[in-house]
C-alpha cells in the first residue's frame, strides 16, 4: 500500500475513534467508502444484509468527524463449524499505514471470538501484499489458492484463521 | 402482437434511446402506474424492506439496481438488439464499396477474432469474446462475401471443436464459463464442410498472388481472374498477409481433428499441422509492417495495445449485444488481448500441445506421471490441458488402450502374466483402478484446483489400502498357502498393497509440494512445511526401496539372461538411484527443517507470536487432510516441537544434511550414466534438486 507523502493526513494516533455500526445513520458512510474503493457492485440491500443481521461485527473508524475506514462481517453456521466471514475491509488512501485497517478487523476478530465463532475466513487477491501481511500478522493462513477468482484473471487466496479451543476452567 | 416499439434517435448526451410509445393490441392494456409508486415511496422508512415469506435480506442481496450501470445489463449498449445494430450499419456487408479498404477491413476483422480467441482461452466467456462479432452471429448474411464467410464458418467451427473438447475433460474447474454457449449459434449446417470451402478461398487468393507475380515480371496474366483488390502496388501483401492467416486456421482446425483421433492415432500428423500453424504465425507476425503502412492514416494510440495488426479498430464487433448471455454476473467490460499478445498466446498452445503430441504413450505409470508433473511446471492453459487429459483417459482405460488393471499391474511391479487375473473383477480392485484414473485426470488440472482435489483424495487412498488389506487378511490370514492360484493372489495383494501405500505417499508428498508453487506457505510456516516433508518422504523412500526390492525379485524369477553376473551382484548390494534421490531429498528437507528451526529459536524477529492463535493451530490446518488419513502415522504438533526445540547453529550437524545431500545428488547423477537399465528415478526423472542444494549452500 504505496502513499505519497504529501497525501498523507496529519494525525496523532489517538485521534482514532473506533465506533460501532450504530444505526441507519452509519449506512450512507460505508457505503461511499465500499463504493470508492473497491470494484464490486453492491446494491443497498448487501449492505443491510450485513449491518441488519449482525450489526455488532461492523465498525467504523472516524477522524476529526470524518470516517476514513470501515470493516462489515458476518459470522454463521457452515458445515458443521461456527465461522466468522470478513466481507470489506477499506482504508482511505491518506490513511493507510497507520494500523487504522489492523485494528478495525482486530475488533471484529474479538467479537466473533467472544461470540463462539471457530474460525475466521475471507478472500484476498495474491497481489494483495498489504492484505496478506495484514492478516497473516493476526493469525491467518493461506488455506487455498482459487484459480481466475477475480474477473481480471487475478487469483485470490481463502484466508482462515482458526482459534484455539476454548480453554477448560478447571 | 404488439407493433414494434419506435425509436427515437439516440439523444447527444449519451442517454438510452427513449421510446415513443408502445402500443396497446387486443390483449394488453396500459395503465400509469407512477401514482402507485411514487405511493410506495412514502409508505416505507430509511431502513425498511418489505419481508416476503420466501424474501429475506439474503435474497435481497441478488437485487439488481435498475438503471445503474454497474448492475443493469441493458443499460450501458448502443443497440439493443442484434438486428437494430444491423439495420444501423455495424456490420456492413460488404465493407467498403473500395475494395482496398475492404479488403484491409476483413483482414482487422480477422485479427481481432483471433484476440478475442484468446482471450476466450484465458477466462472470459465466448459471448462476450469471439460472439462479439456481428459476422458470426449472423453467419449467413456474409454469403456474399466469399472471404468473410469462409473464415467465419472456420472461426464457428474451431469454436465448437474446442468447447467439446474442453467439455468432454471437465478439467474447467473454475473456468466454467468456457463452456457456456447457451444462447449463441455454435451450430452451423455446413460447416463440417468449412475446410474444402476455406480451401476455395486460399486457392483463389493463391492464383491472384500468382498473377500479381506474373505481372511484375512483365508475363501475360489470365484475364478471367480478377485481381482481390484494386491497388496493384499492394495487391502482393494483401495476398500474402491474407493466405497466412487463411492457413493458419486451415492447420489449427486440423490440429483439433487429430489429436481428436482415439488412442493417439493423429499425434504425429497433429505435429506437422502444428508446425504449419507455427510458420503461419510467423508470416501473420510479419504481415503487420505492410498492414501498418499501406494506408497514409496513421492510428491513435500505443500500437501494442492494439487488437489488429494494422492498428486500426475492426469494424462489427460489439461486446454488449450479447450481455445478457455472457455469464450470470453484472456485466462487466472486458479487456480482449492485444493482438501481440494473443499471437504469444498461440504459440505457447501451440508449443503445449506439442509436448502432448511428442509423448510417446509409455505404458509405464512412473513415467506417465513424471511427464504430467513436467508438463504442468510450464503452466498450460485449460485448452492444453483438456486435451492431455483427453489423451491419458478415454473409454475407461489409459489412452483407450491399456485396462487400469494391466497398467497397476506392472506398476506394481507383478509379471505381466497376472494383468488378465481374474483377482481385477473384485470390488476393491476395482475401485483402485477408478482411483488411478482420477488421479491422471486430477494432475492434468490447474494447480490450485489440483492440490485441493489431491488433498481430499488421500482420505480415498488410505480407505482403499485399508479395504485391500481387510480382503487380503480375510482370505489369506497367516497361511502360507498351497495352490499355485492361491500364491498367485497373494502375490498380487502384498505387491499391490505395497504399491498403493508407495503412491499414497507419493500424492502427499506432490500435495506439499504444490504448495509452495502455489505460495500457499508463509516464511514462518516453512519450517514446519519441510519437518512434514522429511516425515512423508522417509516413507515415501522405505516403501519405494521395497518396491524395487519386490520388482528386482520379479526380474530375477523372470530368469532374464544377463550379460554381465558381476555387474548384476553389484547392483544388487547398492542402493537405487531411485531411492538415492529420495534420500538426496531427506537430507535437504531436514536440513532446512534444522536451519529454519535455529533461525527461529536464537533471532527473536523470526518469532513472532499472533494475537489469536498460535503456531499448533497454524499446524493444524495445514497438514489437516494428512493427519485425517494419517498420512503418516504418528506424526502430530508435539512431535514437530520435540524434534525442532532444540535446534541451535552452534549443532554443526545441519551443514552436513547439506553436504550429503550434495553427496549424494552426485552419486546418483553418475549412475544414471552409467546404468541406464535401472529404473530411471521412476517418477523423480532427472529433476535433481540442484537449486536447492546452491541455495543452501549459498546460507552456509
Amino acid at each position: 500500500m504505496e502513499v505519497k507523502p504529501e497525501e498523507k493526513a496529519e494525525i496523532e494516533e489517538p485521534e482514532i475513534e473506533y465506533v460501532s455500526y450504530g444505526g441507519e445513520h452509519h449506512l450512507p458512510l460505508i457505503m461511499n467508502l465500499v463504493d470508492q474503493e473497491l470494484s464490486e457492485p453492491y446494491s443497498i440491500f448487501t449492505y443491510r444484509y450485513f449491518v441488519y443481521l449482525w450489526p455488532q461485527l461492523s465498525f467504523l473508524a472516524f477522524h476529526k468527524g470524518k470516517c476514513v475506514g470501515t470493516v462489515v462481517c458476518k459470522m454463521g453456521e457452515h458445515r458443521n463449524t461456527f465461522r466468522g466471514y470478513i466481507a470489506m475491509l477499506v482504508v482511505i488512501k491518506p490513511y493507510r499505514g497507520r494500523g487504522i485497517a489492523t485494528e478495525l478487523v482486530t475488533r471484529s476478530i474479538r467479537m466473533m471470538m467472544e461470540s463462539g465463532c471457530e474460525e475466521v475466513t475471507l478472500e484476498a487477491e495474491v497481489t494483495n501484499k498489504g492484505a496478506l501481511a495484514l492478516y497473516g500478522r493476526l493469525g491467518f493462513i493461506r488455506a487455498k489458492r482459487l484459480f481466475h477468482y477475480y474477473l481480471n484473471g487475478v487469483d485470490a487466496f481463502r484466508l482462515k484463521l482458526l482459534f484455539p479451543p476454548p480453554r477448560q476452567v478447571l | 402482437m404488439a407493433d414494434k416499439p419506435v425509436y427515437e434517435e439516440a439523444s447527444i448526451d449519451g442517454q438510452p434511446p427513449k421510446l415513443a410509445s408502445i402500443p396497446a393490441s387486443d390483449t394488453t392494456v396500459w395503465a400509469d402506474a407512477s401514482p402507485l409508486l411514487q405511493a410506495a415511496c412514502a409508505g416505507l422508512r430509511d431502513g425498511e424492506l418489505i419481508h416476503g415469506d420466501n424474501f429475506n435480506l439474503f435474497a435481497a442481496m441478488s437485487a439488481l439496481e435498475i438503471m445503474d450501470p454497474k448492475m443493469d445489463s441493458g443499460i450501458v449498449c448502443t443497440y439493443y438488439s442484434i438486428d437494430e445494430a444491423i439495420e444501423n450499419g455495424a456490420a456492413p456487408i460488404p465493407i467498403s464499396l473500395d475494395s482496398t479498404i475492404d479488403v484491409r477491413c476483413t483482414i482487422d476483422i480477422m485479427d481481432h477474432l483471433l484476440a478475442c480467441e484468446a482471450a476466450w482461452h484465458k477466462g472470459h466467456s465466448l459471448a462476450q469474446t469471439v460472439f462479439s462479432c456481428i459476422y458470426l452471429l449472423r453467419l449467413d448474411r456474409t454469403a456474399p462475401h466469399a472471404l468473410l464467410h469462409s473464415y467465419c464458418r472456420i472461426i464457428r467451427a474451431t469454436c465448437k471443436a474446442v468447447v467439446s473438447v474442453v467439455s468432454d475433460a471437465r478439467t474447467h474447474e473454475e473456468e466454467d464459463l468456457f463452456t457456456m454457449t447457451y444462447g449463441l449459434p455454435l451450430n452451423g449446417d455446413g460447416d463440417d464442410k468449412c475446410l474444402s470451402i476455406l480451401n476455395a478461398v486460399e486457392e483463389t487468393i493463391s492464383r491472384q498472388l500468382r498473377a500479381c507475380k506474373a505481372t511484375s515480371s512483365k508475363r501475360r496474366l489470365p484475364e478471367d481472374l480478377e485481381p482481390l483488390q484494386s491497388n496493384s502496388n499492394l495487391e502482393e501483401g494483401f495476398c500474402k498477409a491474407l493466405l497466412c492467416r487463411l492457413r493458419f486456421r486451415k492447420h489449427f482446425f486440423h490440429v483439433l481433428s487429430c489429436m481428436k483421433r482415439p488412442q493417439g492415432r493423429g499425434l504425429e500428423s497433429a505435429r506437422k499441422h502444428i508446425a504449419s500453424c507455427l510458420t503461419e504465425l510467423e508470416s501473420i507476425l510479419e504481415s503487420a509492417d505492410f498492414l501498418r503502412s499501406c494506408f497514409d492514416e496513421s492510428c491513435e494510440g500505443d500500437i501494442d495495445d492494439k487488437t489488429t495488426a494494422s492498428g486500426f479498430e475492426p469494424i462489427g464487433f460489439d461486446a454488449m449485444l450479447n450481455s445478457r448471455l455472457s455469464a450470470p454476473t453484472p456485466p462487466r467490460a472486458i479487456k480482449i488481448l492485444s493482438w501481440k499478445k494473443a499471437v504469444e498466446y498461440f504459440v505457447k498452445l501451440l508449443h503445449d500441445l506439442d509436448v502432448i503430441c511428442s509423448y510417446s504413450l509409455d505404458p509405464h505409470l512412473e513415467s506417465l506421471l513424471r511427464f504430467v508433473v513436467q508438463f504442468q511446471k510450464s503452466q498450460p492453459d485449460l485448452v492444453a490441458r483438456s486435451h492431455l487429459q483427453l489423451l491419458l483417459v478415454q473409454d475407461g482405460k489409459l489412452y483407450g488402450r491399456d485396462p487400469f488393471f494391466a497398467v497397476i499391474n506392472k506398476a506394481a511391479a507383478l509379471p505381466e502374466a497376472t494383468k488378465n487375473h481374474d483377482i481385477q473383477k473384485n470390488e476393491s480392485f476395482l475401485q483402485l483402478g477408478m482411483l488411478v484414473m482420477n488421479l491422471l485426470k486430477i494432475l492434468c488440472t490447474n494447480a490450485a484446483w489440483q492440490r485441493r482435489k489431491l488433498g481430499k483424495f488421500l482420505q480415498d487412498w488410505r480407505v482403499i489400502y485399508v479395504q485391500l488389506e481387510l480382503a487380503f487378511r480375510n482370505e489369506y490370514g497367516e497361511v502360507s498357502s498351497s495352490s499355485n492360484d492361491e500364491n498367485t493372489c497373494m502375490k498380487i495383494f502384498q505387491h499391490i498393497l505395497l504399491w498403493v501405500e508407495e503412491q499414497t505417499y507419493w500424492i502427499a508428498f506432490r500435495f506439499l509440494i504444490l504448495g509452495f508453487e502455489l505460495e500457499l506457505y508463509s516464511t514462518g510456516e516453512y519450517c514446519m512445511v519441510y519437518w512434514y516433508l522429511y516425515a512423508v518422504l522417509i516413507k515415501l523412500t522405505e516403501k519405494t526401496h521395497l518396491m524395487m526390492a519386490v520388482s528386482h525379485d520379479t526380474a530375477k524369477r523372470k530368469g532374464k539372461k544377463k550379460k554381465d553376473s558381476s555387474k548384476d551382484l553389484a547392483r544388487e548390494s547398492r542402493i537405487p538411484p531411485a531411492v538415492l534421490f529420495l534420500q538426496c531429498y531427506i537430507c535437504l528437507a531436514e536440513g532446512l527443517t534444522m536451519m529454519l528451526a535455529a533461525l527461529r529459536n536464537e533471532i527473536p524477529v523470526f518469532h513472532s507470536p499472533s494475537p489469536f492463535n498460535t503456531e499448533h493451530e497454524k499446524f493444524v490446518q495445514h497438514f489437516e487432510l494428512l493427519q485425517r488419513a494419517c498420512i503418516p502415522d504418528h506424526v502430530s504438533y508435539p512431535s514437530y516441537k520435540e524434534s525442532t526445540t532444540h535446534a541451535r547453529f552452534s549443532t554443526l550437524a545441519m551443514y552436513n544434511y547439506f553436504k550429503d545431500a550434495q553427496r549424494i545428488a552426485k552419486e546418483v547423477k553418475s549412475s544414471f550414466s552409467n546404468d541406464p537399465e535401472s529404473r530411471l528415478g521412476g517418477r523423480w526423472g532427472r529433476n535433481v534438486p540442484f537449486g536447492w542444494i546452491h541455495f543452501s549452500s549459498y546460507l552456509k
